[in-house]
């Protein structure tokens, strides 16, 4: 980074900060900022206040809100029966994005991961069983991702909720769309077969 | 001409960092090169090189190529043996496999070839996956671990008058001295755990049972305890800190209470 201005190193490194951004992206992006025009930097900046200002999480199921509520728990269509479980508000875009669901949502932020020290403390785990006890809730479905931490989370919250008068199903796994058998790996086949369906 | 070196050899994943965009740094446990850390490049994004590979404990046939061992290695691919599945859908195996894994990332340095690790880890991972979970699968992979990092605790008598171990004395596991201490000698160590003979002589067994029979080795509820309480005090005197996977063993027992 010699060579450039104090301004300039400082807005590198700043940039260094995000996540995948590397000091010559980081480089890149900051003479982008230099190239600018005042009223594009004001936008920008001004857009990355209000997200630390506005934005915080829904009081009701974690995603990220703008209000007190987010848009999916203050929809009145929604089915607040059914609960889908997430990992993180990434996810819950993905499957909003599918068009298909209709119920609500409950974000863990994070899934349990022994080597990294995340323990159920540490996730919104406890908020999510107060939620069942207090609303009447007919289905979790546990969407957390189907490797080794989302299969942990997944398998502790379902034994928490088994004492609860509630059915709690998990995302099926499988061959994707348009995949092809012979090339599909054998873990993905065996748990194909452990959660086919009758046709 | 390139000057990396292509090398081959069985390997556990012990753990994975997300790198970049779409890379993955990942450390195994490998039978030829002990423990060595390579980048995936595109193992998040890929559909076929790395495809269920990187997970944890999973053990597999493992290309990779070496400039020299200051540097990280290159993932090339990985052909997955055993994917352990029956740990996989059962979370304390889950919990227990992934302790096995951070003590053995603990204890073993960089580039040290130990055949006797990868064994250890590999032997007990087996064991798990076939049999039901107890507590003296964990106490055992714990105890030989510790004897092939040169950590023996001395169970056969006092590490201290250097007597037998005898019904008529009382026994406290002493983990600055590495060992039990009988009631008539002063223990180094201020907090040293009082343990019962039969938990002693049940972990000794234990150590020198063949790998086979070890599932026909049962701890009653007080060895059980016992045996938690010094090995996890001893690790814990040893490395300088509590191991992660361990605190979230102990949260998840305490929230299924």
């Amino acid at each position: 980074m010699s060579g450039y201005a104090i301004p300039i190193k400082n807005l590198i490194a700043e940039f260094s900060k995000f996540p995948g951004i590397g000091e010559k992206t980081a480089a890149r992006l900051a003479n982008h900022v230099l190239r600018s025009s005042g009223e594009e930097v004001r936008v920008f900046t001004e857009s990355l206040l209000d997200v630390k200002r506005k934005i915080r999480f829904c009081s009701v199921c974690f995603n990220l809100a703008e209000g007190e509520r987010c848009d999916v728990c203050a929809d009145s269509r929604r089915d607040q029966s059914t609960i889908c479980v997430v990992e993180d508000p990434d996810s819950l875009i993905a499957i909003e994005a599918s068009g298909e669901y209709r119920g609500v949502y409950h974000v863990l932020h994070g899934v349990i991961s022994p080597l990294d020290g995340i323990g159920p403390d540490r996730l919104k785990i406890a908020e999510l069983l107060e939620r069942v006890a207090r609303q009447p809730v007919q289905e979790v479905i546990l969407a957390t991702n189907p490797d080794t931490s989302g299969e942990s989370t997944a398998l502790l919250i379902s034994r928490l909720l088994r004492e609860r008068n509630v059915k709690v199903s998990r995302i099926a796994f499988g061959v994707p769309m348009g995949g092809d058998l012979r090339y599909t790996d054998k873990m993905t086949l065996a748990r194909s077969l452990e959660f086919r369906r009758t046709a | 001409m390139s000057s990396r070196i292509p090398c081959r050899t069985e390997a556990i994943v012990l753990k994975t960092l997300d790198y970049g965009e779409s890379d993955l740094i990942v450390t195994f446990y490998t039978r030829e090169y002990g423990k060595i850390r390579g980048i995936a490049k595109g193992a998040r994004r890929s559909k076929k090189r790395f495809v269920n590979a990187l997970e944890p404990f999973s053990c597999s046939a493992i290309n990779f190529s070496r400039k020299n061992p200051d540097h990280l290695d290159f993932i090339e691919g990985c052909d997955v043996a055993f994917h352990f599945q029956e740990i996989r859908s059962d979370l304390e195996k889950t919990l227990i496999a992934s302790y096995f894994l951070d003590l053995i990332d603990q204890f073993t340095p960089e580039h040290k070839k130990s055949e006797a690790s990868f064994q250890l880890l590999y032997d007990f991972l087996v064991l798990l996956e076939k049999k039901k979970t107890s507590a003296s699968l964990l106490h055992l992979f714990e105890l030989r671990l510790l004897r092939i990092a040169g950590y023996d605790p001395v169970l056969d008598g006092c590490i201290s008058c250097r007597q037998p171990l005898n019904a008529g004395r009382g026994y406290r596991f002493d983990s600055v001295r590495g060992g039990v201490i009988c009631s008539g000698c002063k223990p180094s160590d201020a907090d040293a755990i009082p343990v019962s003979l039969g938990t002693v002589k049940t972990l000794l067994m234990g150590k020198e049972m063949e790998i086979e029979n070890l599932g026909r080795l049962l701890f009653t509820a007080q060895a059980a305890e016992e045996s938690r309480r010094i090995l996890s005090h001893f690790i814990r005197h040893i490395l300088g800190h509590e191991l992660k996977s361990l605190r979230v063993l102990n949260e998840i027992n305490r929230l299924q209470r």
